[in-house]
């Protein structure tokens, strides 16, 4: 049986032990498992929601072929949107723009915050290619006036042009800005952004189910002792402490 | 490495040449390269405010605008999607953009955009028309021609996401009037938009948006929604529970507006509890809608007291209150806050013993000197209502130089709606029933009060005379004579004799309050030659106006409550015309169908003839040739008791006086 059934049929247990206390054992909360009915096109949509969400369009079009279960949005969209994330985490900034652009010119339009980050990102890959001249071009031309508009943006656009003063970037303190982890993030922000243009959720259902699992867990170990999941990625019940 | 001021001269005129030669490739009359001129311009301008100012200073909107008429006439798709798109993005939240658009004769060329057999071409033509309609510049829509309303119906039933918002915001922009809600509703728009609240996100924002557009204060419009489709409300309702804060926000609003428009609706207590929370719990969003649920909460609670004291228990005060401790605050949110604390505090004494306990009251004094004039306004308005509270007046808790300074400081605020709002707080605030009120006449508050009494502006002179009127309130006799010898006695005429008539009645109640009190008071009216109280006689000779009948004639009766001198005062004014053969005023006010104002005048009467006082029978002598005593004699049934009451005083004073007839 797959993890993930487990997983859900424990969570669906759970719930209902919640009113009482006492221990039940593997052998007992396994027959209970077993009584849990789970419909599989709930649990199909819930991986294809994943896939989609995440932007796994060859394995999300592979899904659909192999499950039959359709996906709620285009998967045309998908490649659009995956575009623009790879182009982020590349560090090709003004390409994702472009694309996002192309894609829906509103989002940036109505999105300062999210504008200023990528601008910011661009910054920060002139100066990580050692293109000061043209870093303190952009930054006068197109940091500066960010600033101006937004109040709330000073701080981190200071932050920013702080690594123009440093010669070792690598070892000033605001070099966390030239990590990878800083385009990821910028790129995780695009992605949310043009989701929601799409109408559609910017976050998967399954970490929110996995969440859900955890603290219920904690509530009902109040009240019971019970076959526990505590590695979530092997959804192993371990045996109830006495 | 290069000096840094060298790098951005050099920067600055390579910039200059890169936007004109890009202005020039947009003239261009090669396709390839209109079409990359195009999608860089569009790629520059998108998120930035300043470069859409600096393109739209070198002319590219008429460029572009050109280039969409060139591009509709070839009919070619990719210069139309990349033109429309760049002229949405200069209409986008940006006026100066939108009336540059407007100008350049593009709108009808995007409207044209809208039946494109290209689905990319729609959208993008939707999109811009949609970025102008946010706009209040933007053209106003005739939803009484026929065509139009076709039109509109037409687009709020595209399967194009995109055009249903467009035709949404053009409900939003341009529905104003009773007879456009009428006509929306005749046309059955209410129940397009009732089935686009089960659309996508951004169709359900849009009809409830739209919906309480056509709603607002419009009961008729309000029952047709309601009944049109069973789970219409009931749609709106689970809005308010959606996922998105802006969703909820504007079902909030939506449903505000029904609840403010039609009383039938949304009236039970859980429907009210559930909006309170609701918003209180929006009010956390950081951004917009956090601003805006501010503004909906005044909007929920003006002028009700029952969801002020469901706010109350729900802890409002002090969310507001932590609110307003958080840093940077944006001056629409401070705005917002203050609004609705001033709702809160409106009617409610316990609102307002609370914000006065958690020392609220210095952040509110804080906004007084903020540089945008709506948060001083607001911070005015706020005062205003937490001064209603006659326990904290009376513990002079607001004639403190803290809260005084400012507040008179904005009586000379350059903007006069804060003018306005900063008497409204004045005014209550000199009711503080001290006989001294010296904190407020230290800082120099009645010179202001009195110059703003002689503005130009009627509703300044107005509020000005509702502050000095307060002032004078109990006021004790030092206090009087400054307030009299700062305002003079031509200048009081003058504005009994105001061209306004509500200006007239302040004018009067502030002599009435003057003369109140202690005899010695009275003097003030006689002062230069008596023209105060000449001019008090002429209005109430030529006046239609109850109030200022009931305010005349009160003053009239303190002066005659007087010695002698007065009492015979008032006789002369009373009896002026009667002399010309012109009717007495008082027997027009003793016949008057406003009950208040035959009891002022009864007043008058009764104190003019107590039997006491010497002159009294050859004052009833006169009273009865002007045929005043036969008039009050009908009036023994007066079907007002207070009227009633006053009569048989004054008749019973008649007849101890006796004067031999009856």
């Amino acid at each position: 049986m797959s993890l993930f059934w487990i997983v859900i049929r424990h969570l669906a247990e759970i719930e209902a032990m919640a009113t009482s206390k006492k221990v039940i054992t593997k052998e007992e909360w396994e027959k209970k498992l077993k009584d849990v009915k789970i419909r599989k096109e709930d649990m199909n949509k819930l991986v294809m929601n994943f896939l989609v969400t995440e932007g796994y369009v060859d394995a999300a079009e592979k899904f659909r072929l192999e499950s039959g279960t359709e996906p709620d949005i285009d998967l045309a969209t998908i490649t659009d949107r995956m575009a623009v994330k790879k182009a982020v985490q590349s560090g090709n900034v003004e390409d994702a723009i472009e694309k996002v652009n192309d894609l829906n010119p509103e989002i940036l339009d109505t999105n300062p915050q999210l504008f200023f980050h990528l601008q910011q990102q661009r910054l920060i890959e002139l100066i990580r290619n050692g293109k000061v001249e043209e870093a303190l071009e952009f930054a006068q031309e197109e940091l500066a006036p960010r600033g101006e508009e937004n109040q709330s943006f000073l701080e981190e656009l200071e932050k920013t042009v702080a690594l123009l003063a440093f010669e070792d970037v690598s070892n000033c303190p605001v070099g966390e800005l030239l990590d990878i982890s800083q385009r990821l993030k910028t790129a995780s922000e695009v992605n949310a952004a043009i989701l929601t243009s799409q109408s559609h959720e910017k976050d998967p259902k399954l970490p929110s189910l996995l969440k859900m699992l955890i603290w219920a867990q904690n509530q009902l170990d109040e009240k019971a002792a019970y076959p526990r999941i505590n590695d979530l990625s092997t959804a192993k019940l371990e045996d109830p402490a006495v | 490495m290069p000096t840094p001021a060298s790098a951005l001269a050099s920067a600055s005129s390579s910039h200059r040449r890169a936007s004109s030669d890009l202005m020039v490739r947009i003239g261009s009359a090669d396709s390839e390269i209109k079409l990359r001129a195009l999608r860089e311009l569009k790629n520059q301008i998108i998120g930035n405010r300043t470069k859409k100012l600096f393109f739209l200073k070198l002319g590219a909107v008429p460029a572009v605008s050109c280039a969409l008429a060139q591009a509709q006439a070839q009919a070619q798709a990719d210069l139309l999607v990349q033109s429309a798109a760049a002229l949405g993005s200069f209409a986008c939240g940006f006026d100066a953009g939108v009336r540059a658009v407007l100008d350049s004769g593009a709108f009808a060329n995007l409207v044209a955009l809208l039946s494109f057999p290209d689905d990319k071409v729609v959208d993008a033509g939707a999109r811009s028309l949609r970025m102008i309609y946010q706009s209040k510049l933007a053209p106003k829509y005739d939803f009484l021609q026929e065509k139009n309303m076709e039109f509109l119906l037409s687009l709020l039933n595209s399967e194009n996401e995109t055009v249903t918002g467009l035709g949404a915001s053009i409900i939003i922009h341009s529905c104003e009037t009773v007879v456009e809600q009428k006509a929306l509703c005749n046309a059955g728009v209410l129940k397009k938009l009732t089935s686009l609240l089960e659309g996508s996100p951004s169709q359900k924002d849009a009809s409830l948006e739209s919906l309480a557009t056509i709603i607002k204060k419009n009961p008729e419009a309000a029952s047709k929604f309601v009944s049109e489709s069973r789970r219409a409300l009931s749609s709106v309702i689970d809005l308010s529970k959606d996922r998105n804060p802006r969703t909820r926000l504007l079902a909030c609003m939506c449903l505000i507006v029904i609840r403010n428009t039609s009383p039938c609706h949304l009236q039970d207590i859980g429907i009210k509890t559930k909006l309170v929370y609701l918003l209180l719990e929006l009010l956390d969003d950081p951004g917009q809608v956090g601003e805006e649920a501010s503004f909906a909460f005044s909007s929920l609670l003006a002028q009700k007291e029952d969801l002020q004291k469901l706010a109350f228990e729900a802890n409002a005060i002090d969310k507001l209150h932590n609110h307003l401790q958080k840093h940077l605050l944006q001056p629409r949110r401070y705005q917002g806050i203050l609004l609705a604390l001033a709702e809160l505090c409106s009617k409610l004494e316990s609102c307002r013993s609370r914000f006065l306990s958690l020392e609220v009251l210095n952040l509110v004094t804080d906004a007084l000197t903020h540089e945008v004039a709506d948060v001083r306004t607001a911070a005015c308005i706020c005062l205003r209502s937490v001064s209603r509270s006659i326990k904290s007046l009376s513990a002079g808790r607001f004639m403190k130089e803290m809260i005084v300074i400012p507040l008179v400081r904005l009586l000379h605020d350059p903007s006069t709606s804060v003018q306005v709002a900063a008497l409204g707080a004045v005014s209550n605030i000199v009711v503080d029933f001290t006989t001294a009120k010296s904190t407020f006449l230290q800082c120099g508050g009645l010179k202001l009060l009195v110059q703003l009494s002689k503005s130009m502006d009627p509703i300044l002179r107005f509020n000005a005379l509702c502050g000095l009127r307060n002032l004078m309130f109990l006021a004790d006799n030092t206090c009087k004579e400054r307030i009299f010898l700062e305002l003079t006695a031509p200048s009081l005429s003058s504005l009994i004799c105001d061209p306004e008539p509500f200006v007239q009645e302040r004018a009067l109640a502030l002599v009435r309050n003057l003369v109140d009190g202690c005899l010695d008071s009275i003097k003030y009216v006689f002062a230069e030659d008596g023209i105060i109280l000449d001019a008090i006689g002429r209005q109430l000779q030529n006046t239609s106006k109850a109030e200022i009948g009931i305010q005349g004639m009160y003053v009239l009766s303190n002066i005659a409550s007087g010695n002698e001198f007065h009492k015979e005062a008032v006789m002369h004014q009373l009896l002026l015309q009667v002399n010309n053969g012109t009717q007495a005023f008082i027997l027009k006010f003793l016949q008057s169908n406003d009950s208040q104002l035959r009891t002022a005048a009864i007043w008058t009467i009764i104190n003019l003839t107590i039997p006491s006082s010497p002159g009294a029978s050859s004052r009833v002598v006169k009273l009865r040739s002007a045929s005043i005593v036969s008039q009050i004699k009908t009036m023994v049934n007066d079907p007002c008791v207070d009227v009633k009451f006053r009569v048989s005083t004054a008749l019973g004073q008649f007849m101890t006086i006796g004067d031999g007839s009856t």
